[in-house]
């Protein structure tokens, strides 16, 4: 990409203020992505993004500054404009540069232009076709496909230097179900670190189909009623939870400026002892993982809770320095026009030794809610909340029928001590999670869990 | 400014006798500076440029982006447009025309805000901070506190020799604090946007943010019912910022909006009007021209409760047979959508003092929390976190917290039954005064 005597040149320039340590973060990247519609392809677009941040300490003060003029004069100019942020008492030497390559465990096999436009187009048609195929209610099916290929370098003044090539695959389905003045939508949105192959082991019918009953199920159901009622949360994207209420909150983001619940609360019991929670980068092609972070080090395999107990936070180079523990190679970042901070990547509750039935059998009166939709947590609070995309009633033990248009609501710190059972049956889900430094792939998962008390927002009164 | 690029991109064109196009930049520039413990917590710059080409070919359309403006990287995101049009079997009736310009002069552009020098950016992060901790003991945190600006310039140019620009730039202030009492914390912000730096009054914000979290403090639970509801200003505007999709053409064409085929009917209250005003004095989204160059105008939605008119682009409006109301949106990536300008709900005449006293009992809603998961922009269906008091006799009796509040946007827009006269705009350029709905369902 760039020559290392010119990197050099640049990271000086940035320390020229006195400043403790500077890094550049180069990315030249190319996506196209596709938007099905009405049965047709009515979007194509395709892109290149290009560009360099820099990135400037002062003891804890980080100044970022990013441009897409990646000519040395206009690198050496965001390196000023960066470095005169503050007057350093430093007068540092950047370390010579060594490339450090690392062997990825995330193999791509089939490169997104090795296939032809038309295979691309003749899936997204199939996953549609499955979709309105179901059901006379499907009114309207909406299909993303997405592909991109990401090239990074990182280099600092101590002497790092690492690239990495991250490759992502996606589809996002949105079956929308239609009756009279309803509508109730389903959605998938299956991907990977990945080529084509992702594409290629998909079963395009079943994604139609599984989109296309929800919305139909959800469409012919009643509202949910509103109280204060034990509930199931489903596995895979039920982790949305764990991800929301707990997660953000054990990012050094919150955690550093006391703004989290969990600060204090190193190796202290903040969860029932059924709990345990992974946030995991290195598992092989999974979407939320990489073979480096955004600030050059190797990704971790972080265990942040075992057994109930708080092991660890997500950490980053600066929120490290924060609060003075090293990085768990945890900083990510969007794109270039993003500094980098502590983010998830695979996070989720690990398996318990819980049934499903046993679980059921043990609500009087509550909620199953088998697929969770999106949601969000302020993390200074604690608060979170989350919509329920396919839920059902369970009276005397039993699931006895679909209900729609819940909301979860509660606090981080309470929830996970009122989970009580924890299933076997682990599966990841995909998603985008959006933060201080842009959106970025993750997963969410758990195994089915039970939570004793949760406040549910529906519309009709128990 | 660009002409160069402009005009290698018509000479490219011909050379590959591709007929139909625009071109769309945007070069953007931001600062913001973060205060934290009175040092810097963060501080970004930012100057960045994108071109965006949209290529017309038999009727279909298609896109390419680029962040380098060289010949090589224009041509090449010229031909891939042309090749992202051969995929694409939508056909659509795209009008590239040379669009008049309106004449009345916009005050959206402050050259002396480019002039403030950081330090007093700075200074004025650290008050917001500072004010904020020294105004009451319960105040323990200020996770933000921001002083930011930006810049931007757009410049559209087509195939029929449409050529426009303009510049744009803005200021904004922002306070969110965190307010503790026994283990109970909650949180209040405040923001102001300008393009007068001295319009960004740190002790206002800081003083608004702080009062906004210790009236929460203390909050009981409440029961389960349905009750009255008064959105505040800004709760009703983060309400209409979040729904406002429901007015766009293209959601009603592609059978996303409930406002399908209710042209000319009532869907609302008759004290309720929505407009959408691109000219707005002072907007945040005020601006000559829209996205595809159309001129700016000033469209009324909703008018005493009657759905008078959808948000269009020409495109659109052709399908419609009507014409564009100048709401054409996109960024140098993305391909051309609607959104709104400054849009907001026309205010009453009465105090927000008064509708406390429409009914004997009411939930007033002043933070709301999982719109993006909590709402359904399709079917109407919305269910938030919430925090606000529990009002009786025409007042507040006490806060509340931990509930949610549900209900469909349509059937709030037929039960708002008062109107106040405290018109606010948020920073997503949409504004409320504070409305009262008739009954909604509250759980706790």
């Amino acid at each position: 990409m760039i020559k290392n005597s010119i990197i050099e040149r640049i990271l000086q320039k940035a320390l020229s203020n006195g400043a403790d340590f500077s890094e550049i973060f180069f990315e030249d990247s190319t996506s196209s992505t596709m938007q099905l519609l009405d049965s047709k392809i009515v979007k194509s677009i395709t892109g290149n993004d290009c560009g360099a941040g820099i990135r400037v300490f002062y003891g804890n003060k980080a100044i970022y500054a990013y441009t897409n003029d990646v000519s040395e004069k206009g690198l050496l100019k965001a390196a000023e404009v960066a470095s005169k942020a503050e007057i350093g008492d430093k007068s540092l030497q950047v370390v010579n540069l060594i490339k450090t390559v690392y062997d990825s465990p995330h193999k791509i096999i089939t490169p997104f232009n090795s296939i032809h436009n038309n295979e691309k187009v003749a899936f997204v048609h199939l996953i549609d076709t499955a979709s309105r195929n179901f059901s006379e209610y499907i009114s309207q099916v909406s299909i993303t496909y997405m592909e991109k290929v990401q090239n990074i370098m990182i280099a600092n003044s101590d002497g790092l230097s690492a690239h990495d090539q991250r490759t992502y695959a996606r589809v996002y389905v949105s079956s929308i179900a239609h009756k009279e003045n309803q509508m109730q939508t389903g959605s998938e949105g299956p991907g990977a670190l990945m080529g084509y192959e992702f594409f290629k082991n998909l079963d395009p019918e079943e994604l139609g189909k599984t989109t296309a009953e929800r919305a139909v199920k959800m469409l012919l159901a009643e509202y949910a009623p509103s109280g204060k009622f034990p509930v199931i949360i489903g596995n895979a994207f039920g982790g949305v939870i764990f991800h929301e209420a707990c997660g953000h909150s054990l990012e050094t983001t919150a955690v550093a400026k006391g703004a989290s619940v969990f600060a204090d609360k190193l190796d202290t019991q903040i969860a029932n002892p059924c709990v345990t929670a992974i946030d995991d980068g290195t598992m092989p092609n999974k979407w939320g993982s990489s073979t480096i972070d955004d600030e050059g080090n190797p990704t971790q395999r972080t265990v942040l809770i075992e057994k109930g107990i708080l092991k660890s936070f997500m950490i980053d180079k600066l929120g490290g320095m924060k609060i003075g523990i090293p990085s768990t190679g945890s900083g990510r970042r969007q794109s270039y026009k993003f500094a980098p901070t502590s983010r998830m990547r695979n996070t989720y509750i690990n398996i318990g030794s819980d049934t499903i039935d046993d679980m059921i059998s043990s609500i009087e009166f509550g909620l199953y809610a088998k697929k969770m939709g999106g949601g969000s947590v302020q993390p200074g609070t604690g608060d979170f909340n989350f919509s329920v995309g396919e839920g059902y009633i369970i009276e005397g033990g039993k699931i006895t029928k679909p209900v729609r248009g819940a909301t979860l609501i509660g606090n981080g710190k309470d929830i996970l001590k009122k989970i009580s059972m924890v299933c076997d049956d682990l599966e990841l889900a995909e998603g985008m999670c959006g933060s201080q430094s842009g959106s970025i792939p993750t997963c969410v998962g758990q195994p089915t869990i039970k939570v004793d008390e949760i406040v549910v927002g529906g519309r009709k009164e128990k | 400014m660009f002409e160069k690029e402009f005009q290698n991109i018509h000479n490219l064109a011909k050379t590959h006798d591709i007929k139909d196009y625009d071109v769309y930049l945007s070069k953007s520039r931001s600062f913001s500076v973060k205060i934290f413990h009175q040092d810097i917590d963060a501080y970004n710059y930012s100057d960045s440029i994108g071109l965006g080409i949209r290529v017309i070919l038999d009727g279909s359309t298609g896109y390419s982006y680029s962040e380098k403006l060289d010949k090589e990287s224009l041509n090449m995101a010229l031909l891939s447009a042309k090749d992202n049009a051969r995929n694409v079997d939508y056909k659509e009736k795209v009008i590239l025309k040379n669009y008049p310009s309106i004449i009345e002069k916009l005050d959206i552009y402050n050259g002396k805000l480019e002039q403030i020098p950081v330090e007093s950016k700075i200074k004025k992060a650290k008050e917001i901070e500072k004010i904020a901790l020294g105004s009451d003991k319960r105040i323990f945190n200020v996770p933000h506190a921001l002083i930011g600006d930006n810049e931007s310039f757009f410049k559209i140019a087509n195939s029929n020799g449409l050529n426009k620009e303009y510049s744009t730039n803005a200021c904004y202030g922002l306070s969110f604090c965190l307010a503790k009492d026994d283990n109970e914390t909650k949180s209040g912000s405040a923001d102001t946007m300008s393009r007068n730096f001295d319009d960004i009054d740190p002790t206002k914000i800081s003083n608004e943010a702080v009062q906004k979290a210790l009236e929460l403090v203390g909050a009981r639970e409440i029961d389960s019912g349905n009750y009255p509801v008064l959105f505040n200003n800004e709760m009703s505007a983060t309400l209409l910022s979040t729904f406002w999709s429901i007015f766009s053409a293209k959601n009603v064409q592609e059978g996303q909006s409930l406002l399908k085929g209710q042209l000319d009917k009532n869907i609302a209250n008759p004290i309720l009007s929505i407009i959408d005003d691109a000219l707005l004095s002072a907007g945040y989204n005020t601006r000559p021209f829209d996205d595809e160059g159309y001129p700016s105008q000033k469209t009324t939605l909703i008018s005493e409760g009657k759905l008078q008119s959808y948000l269009h682009n020409t495109m659109t409006a052709l399908k419609d047979g009507t014409i564009s109301t100048g709401n054409a949106s996109r960024s140098f990536k993305t391909s051309i959508n609607i959104s709104p300008s400054n849009l907001f709900i026309k205010p009453g005449l009465t105090s927000k003092n008064n509708l406390y006293s429409m009914f004997p009992r009411c939930v007033e809603i002043v933070q709301l929390s999982g719109m993006h998961s909590g709402c359904n922009t399709i079917s109407g269906d919305f269910s938030m976190g919430a925090l606000g008091f529990y009002c009786e006799d025409g007042q507040r009796k006490y806060p509340i917290h931990n509930f949610t509040v549900s209900g469909n946007f349509l059937q709030l827009l037929k039960h708002i039954v008062g109107l106040a006269d405290d018109l606010k705009f948020k920073l997503s350029a949409t504004g409320s005064p504070s409305i009262l709905v008739e009954n909604l369902s509250i759980s706790g």
